[in-house]
């Protein structure tokens, strides 16, 4: 057969092309700022992380899971198979049977793909993703039946050259898009980028069912602060952004996109690909930032992402809540790219939109967001007879009150908590007006300079006491506090001790039969899991777990658990404040309403606070502590 | 109102103080120095030099400098200088046309007398409390000066001038952390009096004021024993219901003409 | 009709039960006198000590004297007293003749008029002129026009009037000049100046840097001897000796109520013009709904109650109030954010404050604490801004709206047609 000459021809130009394609795009990668990955640990670790922790994920979707095994797994084991029998030649028809297989498997799970793509949904990519099933179909077709002959089951010399022609047409489409156009841009680009993204991931704690939530420090020395292009990436970021598939599960989730926030995480990420790349974002195929058009983005690696890539509305709508992270089968960092530039614009720039500054100037100057005195942060608890730590030193719980301390609706949450801890005989302390902000909105604003300084008074603090661990009824700090602090700990000293988010530790207490509770006698209630509590740090169950002891049947909302939706108020956004066409806390209230529920139970005072200013009527919202005091049977002595 | 063109080439010298939060007392950016700083930087970008007698607090300085200042001038001085004749040689080889100022310090004696006393000294004219710089003419510049509850006055001066800032201008920007940690700061140590006067006073935590009571001049036991028991605020407001809605209108009207609201 | 004398066992206990609400009818029933003064059979006027006063709240007998409280009882003594009352005392006339030295307050006058911090000047020079040896006189200084009627009464000993239009407006240069004209001539043994944004503060600073004085500045406790002076962020008190020229805080004593003074009119011999560099070119026009809402001292509020958008803001173009909103209608993109008024918004300081439609959510309640007189405009009588408010009005809020856009402009039409 004619192509007999020219096959082995046609798969080294591919392959030759598809190294270099690789090695410019390596160098793409390499404009980034150096971070130091174990490279051999991380390839050997790569089929691991590939069948398991993005299988995992990818699992959420049974449909799309079965094709890509089909399709990717048919493509990689042929792939190989053909270097073996048509380029290298091996002449053997146990090969060439395995590779008629494979092929075929392949072909199968690409007509699934086709079929996805005849209708597919809005948070899809179209454009050159819609020509991507037609590649992988001509390619496995066309190599199936190149194989036939080598298989012995068709003579060598069958068809006559038109066949051959449109065999030939065939291969370099199906090459053309699956080796060229994996070196080059093409959609393939995942592939190659994924593999080497999970390889020298940023967070490899994130694999093997390990947990990655805290944000990484600012070097407050470096000659720039956070990322102003591209280039100021870490070169396995930039590597990240290029492993994306532009699948739109983060756009499905985010709750700034259905808000009409001008984010969309997808498009956030192929930006991010346009600015390492350098060009202009006209042959982004997928749903734009609302409210703004595609194809005015340019950028290169060098050039200042929000001067004309990214607009910064686009950084300051994310709310922070990871529902994109949680989601994203490439296990891309979404969160990080966003506050490594809002670090930018806050730290270099000086430029928080709205309330941003001002929050800044107080926490810098106060301690707390709001600008209150630092001596009246103990005035909730003046009917409370706390104890507090300047006079105890040794305690077993330390109740860290968090800034909820000044907010009059919060101070009702502390106060339920503290009863139960007295019920409870709990003993424990405060630090009264020691205690500072956590950090955590500066964080999130990107001012790592104010957070690094909350952070390392605080721990001065906190190191001055001894106590077996602290809880605390607000989410955020209970992240600071678990999983942040540790990087600004002094060289040589960690944490001894526990961080518990009052739920949990609630629970505990409950399941010890220290607290006697009643059953709840009231409507039917659902719960919103915080993000900070859940997709951060893992905890659904507890306070499920809780609310089961008080007899509550939960009526769960379509979006719970690790898919539930933020209220709106994380991520400084309800500081910054970018207008959309709806609020995040009114949908989220939807999704209760839909329950039918008449209380909504919350495990955090921001949360309530958002949910609360839905206009009436809607359902009662309560913190689950104010909700287990209710049922509290109190000893009488 | 924006500035002329001509404003660009100005040269103008904001001073700048270690600010007080009223709340905390940490040391901060003072309000209306920041505010001086911000006009400045909106009448001339590359020609507005920041200078700070004292003992120039770092973080302070620095938070000033992240305003988007490459460098500023600190004439060092002790925590007891007296800054006013170390600013008077100073401005004197380096006068430049608009010397802004804040109206009164956050912490110290805050009596407000700076501007007031260089203005005498180099004996230029001064404008208090002022809101906004408009168009620089002829040596000649439009300023509005801020007057209570927000209004305003427009008034015409004479260059060089001093000018105190008052509240009421244009929020300061936000100051970042980077340019403010890499701004240089042009250290010149002065030699300068301490403030004599002052080291005979006392300063203590601020008192609370008592409020001063209503005094009764009653002619009777009874009204003297009404008077100290009267309810300060007489209890809870009056609610009207069932009247008509031009009655209750009336009533909120009556309302706003007693407290003078509405003329 | 029965001679019989028949009793009434009920009126009887009645009579006896001071509590009962009817005691007073059942009283004057079973003993057939009216309640109060009862010719007694000698023919003497006798008390019925059960007769008079009330039943107070908390459930003992009070004798309201003075006829406050009830106008029945005791009605003609009371009002006796209340006409003697109504008679103006005239106060006692100070007089202070050849002065050995004088103390010089210079006052404010806004519009024209003395202002409270001005009174509470004139009252700490008293106190200084009584601190000191010898005879003195407080002498008021007055920039302008004035309307004032009651400068003897408010302890003006002597009067400077500076009038004429080159001290009209902003004129602080003219002013310090002729000040230092007052010095020349009457050597003050002491300089006062209300310590205030309405021109106290400025010119007393201009002076004391002219003179080369060193004021005490936010002074708020003075005497002959020490002045305790507030510092910066009202965090510190000074304590120094008194100084020549003192710049006196609100409230710094006790104002002049118990005296008249002569308020004699001193004329300066002349006062030279000063070279002004500064020229005042009149007061800007402020629209209300530009003044930051911090600053704002009539602030009209809108809520979640407001449907009309159109009329609200023409009532508050109409009543010249600043405009502000709760966090649900800037949310729901009625009004700009800066805007909005509570705890997340801006903390405002109005005098008056009038919320519609407003239920007033925590926040919100936080952000308005610190102003003086709340009025309500909602149709719900049991939210919280109504249980905060002065005033509140319950209705359909567009109705109370209309109405009052109505009078208020029916008022300034009338006002109009006066002055014409």
């Amino acid at each position: 057969m004619i192509l007999d000459g020219l096959l082995p021809v046609l798969i080294s130009v591919a392959l030759a092309l598809l190294a270099i394609g690789a090695l410019r795009r390596i160098s793409l990668w390499r404009a980034g700022q150096p971070e130091s990955v174990n490279i051999i640990a991380g390839l050997m670790a790569v089929p691991r992380r590939y069948m398991v922790d993005l299988h995992h994920v990818v699992e959420r979707d049974k449909y799309m899971s079965n094709t890509h095994v089909a399709t990717a797994g048919g493509f990689v084991l042929s792939m190989v198979l053909i270097i073996l029998v048509h380029l290298v030649g091996l002449d053997n028809s146990l090969l060439a049977w395995a590779l008629l297989a494979s092929t075929a498997l392949m072909f199968i799970g690409a007509v699934f793909v086709y079929k996805r793509r005849q209708n597919p949904p809005s948070r899809l990519s179209k454009g050159a993703w819609m020509r991507l099933p037609k590649s992988l179909l001509s390619f496995a077709a066309t190599f199936f039946i190149v194989t036939l002959p080598a298989a012995g089951l068709l003579p060598v010399n069958f068809g006559g050259w038109v066949l051959a022609l449109v065999l030939m047409a065939g291969i370099v489409l199906g090459l053309g898009e699956l080796l060229f156009g994996m070196g080059w841009g093409g959609p393939m680009k995942h592939a190659f980028a994924g593999a080497l993204h999970l390889a020298f991931h940023r967070r490899a704690e994130r694999f093997g069912g390990g947990r990655s939530t805290g944000l990484k420090p600012v070097n407050l020395t470096a000659k720039i602060l956070g990322v102003s292009k591209p280039s100021d990436f870490k070169w396995n970021q930039l590597l990240g952004f290029d492993a994306c598939v532009q699948c739109g599960r983060c756009e499905a989730v985010c709750p700034a996109f259905a808000a009409g926030q001008p984010l969309n995480p997808k498009k956030l990420i192929q930006d991010m690909v346009v600015g390492l790349a350098g060009g202009s974002d006209a042959n982004y195929a997928g749903s734009a930032y609302p409210g703004k058009d595609v194809g005015n983005a340019k950028g290169g690696p060098t050039q200042v992402i929000t001067e004309g890539l990214v607009s910064p509305e686009t950084l300051w709508s994310c709310t922070t809540c990871r529902a994109c992270v949680e989601e994203c089968p490439m296990v891309i960092e979404h969160v990080d790219a966003i506050v490594d530039m809002r670090r930018f614009l806050t730290l270099e720039k000086g430029d928080t939109p709205n309330k941003g500054a001002e929050t800044l100037e107080n926490l810098i100057a106060t301690d707390n967001p709001n600008g209150f005195a630092p001596a009246s942060r103990m005035n909730w608890a003046a009917d409370q007879n706390l104890r507090v730590m300047a006079d105890v030193k040794d305690v077993d719980v330390l109740f860290w009150v968090s800034d909820g301390a000044f907010d009059m609706r919060s101070q009702r949450i502390l106060r339920a908590f503290v009863k139960l801890l007295k019920a409870a005989n709990v003993d424990f302390a405060v630090l009264g007006d020691e205690e500072r902000d956590s950090g955590d909105v500066a964080r999130r604003l990107g001012d790592d300079a104010t957070f690094q300084s909350l952070a390392k008074r605080n721990i001065e603090t906190l190191s001055k006491y001894r106590f077996n661990r602290i809880v605390t009824t607000d989410p955020h700090a209970f992240h600071v506090l678990k999983n942040e602090y540790k990087d600004f700990y002094p060289d040589g000293q960690a944490p001894e001790y526990e961080v518990f988010h009052h739920t949990t530790f609630i629970n505990e207490l409950v399941k010890a039969s220290a607290l006697k509770l009643d059953m709840y006698k009231g409507g039917t209630v659902t719960y919103h899991d915080p993000c900070y509590l859940g997709r951060y740090n893992g905890e659904y169950d507890s306070p499920r777990e809780l609310l089961a002891e008080l007899g509550i049947e939960l009526a769960e909302m379509e979006r719970s658990g690790f898919r539930s939706r933020c209220c709106g108020g994380g991520g400084g956004a309800p500081i910054t404040d970018i207008p959309g066409e709806r609020r995040i806390a009114d949908m989220r209230m939807e999704d209760a309403v839909a329950t039918g529920a008449e209380l909504v139970a919350v495990g955090c005072q921001q949360c309530t606070a958002m949910l609360e200013g839905v206009v009436e009527p809607r359902p009662e919202i309560k913190d689950i502590a104010e909700i287990v005091v209710e049922s509290l049977i109190e000893e009488v002595h | 109102m924006q500035p002329d063109l001509s404003a660009k080439s100005l040269k103008v010298t904001s001073l700048i103080s270690v600010g007080q939060h009223p709340k905390s007392g940490r040391a901060r950016r003072a309000e209306q120095d920041a505010r001086a700083v911000e006009l400045g930087l909106t009448l001339s970008d590359d020609q507005l030099e920041m200078l700070h007698v004292g003992s120039g607090d770092k973080t302070v300085m620095r938070s000033y400098l992240g305003m988007g200042l490459p460098k500023m001038t600190l004439l060092k001085q002790g925590d007891r200088g007296d800054a006013v004749p170390v600013l008077c040689d100073y401005l004197a080889t380096h006068a430049p046309d608009i010397l802004l100022t804040g109206v009164r310090a956050e912490s110290g004696e805050a009596s407000g007398m700076l501007p007031f006393l260089l203005a005498e000294k180099l004996g230029w004219p001064l404008v208090s409390r002022i809101a906004e710089i408009g168009e620089v003419n002829d040596g000649v510049a439009e300023v509005l000066q801020a007057l209570p509850r927000g209004q305003r006055r427009a008034i015409k001066v004479r260059l060089p001038f001093v000018a105190s800032v008052d509240n009421a201008a244009a929020e300061p920007r936000q100051s970042a952390f980077g340019p403010g940690q890499r701004a240089g700061i042009n250290d010149m140590p002065v030699a300068g009096g301490d403030d004599v006067v002052r080291s005979g006073w006392e300063e203590s935590p601020a008192r609370k004021k008592p409020k001063r009571l209503k005094v009764v001049k009653a002619k009777t036991a009874a009204d003297r024993f009404k008077a100290a028991t009267a309810k300060a605020s007489g209890g809870g407001g009056k609610v009207l219901k069932k009247e008509s809605p031009a009655e209750q209108a009336q009533a909120v009207l009556d309302l706003l003409i007693e407290e003078g609201v509405v003329r | 009709m029965s001679d019989l004398i028949r009793r009434d066992p009920r009126t009887e206990w009645i009579a006896r039960n001071r509590l009962h609400p009817l005691h007073g009818e059942a009283l004057f029933s079973t003993s057939g006198h009216p309640v109060g003064d009862v010719r007694g059979p000698s023919g003497l006027l006798r008390k019925n000590p059960h007769g008079v006063g009330f039943i107070g709240p908390n459930g003992i007998k009070r004798i309201d004297r003075l006829a406050i409280q009830l106008g029945e009882s005791g009605p003609q003594g009371g009002q006796r007293r209340g006409a003697k009352a109504a008679v103006e005392v005239q106060l006692p006339l100070v007089t202070v003749e050849s002065p050995d030295f004088y103390v010089v307050a210079v006052l404010d006058m806004v519009g024209g008029r003395l202002t409270g911090h001005d009174k509470d000047v004139l009252g700490q020079g008293h106190k200084l002129v009584a601190a000191t040896e010898g005879k003195g006189a407080v002498v008021a200084v007055t920039f302008g026009d004035s309307k004032e009627e009651g400068f003897d009464k408010a302890g003006v000993d002597r009067l400077i009037q500076f009038r004429g239009e080159q001290y009209d407006g902003y004129s602080p240069e003219q002013r310090v000049t002729a000040l230092e004209a007052v010095e020349r001539e009457l050597d003050p043994e002491y300089w006062l100046f209300p310590d205030s944004i309405a021109g106290g503060q400025e010119l007393g600073c201009r002076l004391a840097a002219r003179l080369g004085e060193r004021p005490a500045t936010q002074a708020w406790q003075v005497d002959a001897f020490t002045s305790l002076c507030r510092g910066g962020s009202q965090r510190i008190d000074i304590s120094r000796e008194t100084p020549r020229l003192l710049l006196l805080g609100e409230e710094c004593a006790d104002q002049i109520d118990e005296t008249r003074h002569e308020a004699v009119v001193i004329e300066l011999a002349s006062v030279p013009a000063s070279l002004s560099r500064i020229e005042d070119c009149g007061a800007v026009d402020v629209d209300p709904s530009q003044v930051p809402l911090g600053e704002a001292e009539f602030i009209l509020s809108a809520g979640n109650g407001i449907h009309d958008w159109d009329q609200f803001h023409q009532a508050a173009e109409t009543l010249r109030a600043t405009e502000g909103a709760s966090r649900v209608a800037v949310d729901d993109g009625f009004m700009p954010r800066h805007r909005q008024v509570g705890a997340t918004g801006t903390w405002v300081t109005a005098r008056v404050y009038v919320a519609v439609g407003i239920s007033g959510a925590i926040q919100h309640m936080q952000g308005i604490g610190q102003c003086d007189k709340v009025v309500a405009i909602n149709s719900d009588a049991g939210c919280d801004m109504v249980k905060r408010a002065d005033l509140s009005v319950i209705g359909d809020s567009q109705q109370i709206l209309a109405e009052l856009i109505r009078l208020v402009e029916s008022r300034q039409q009338g006002g109009a047609e006066d002055a014409a």
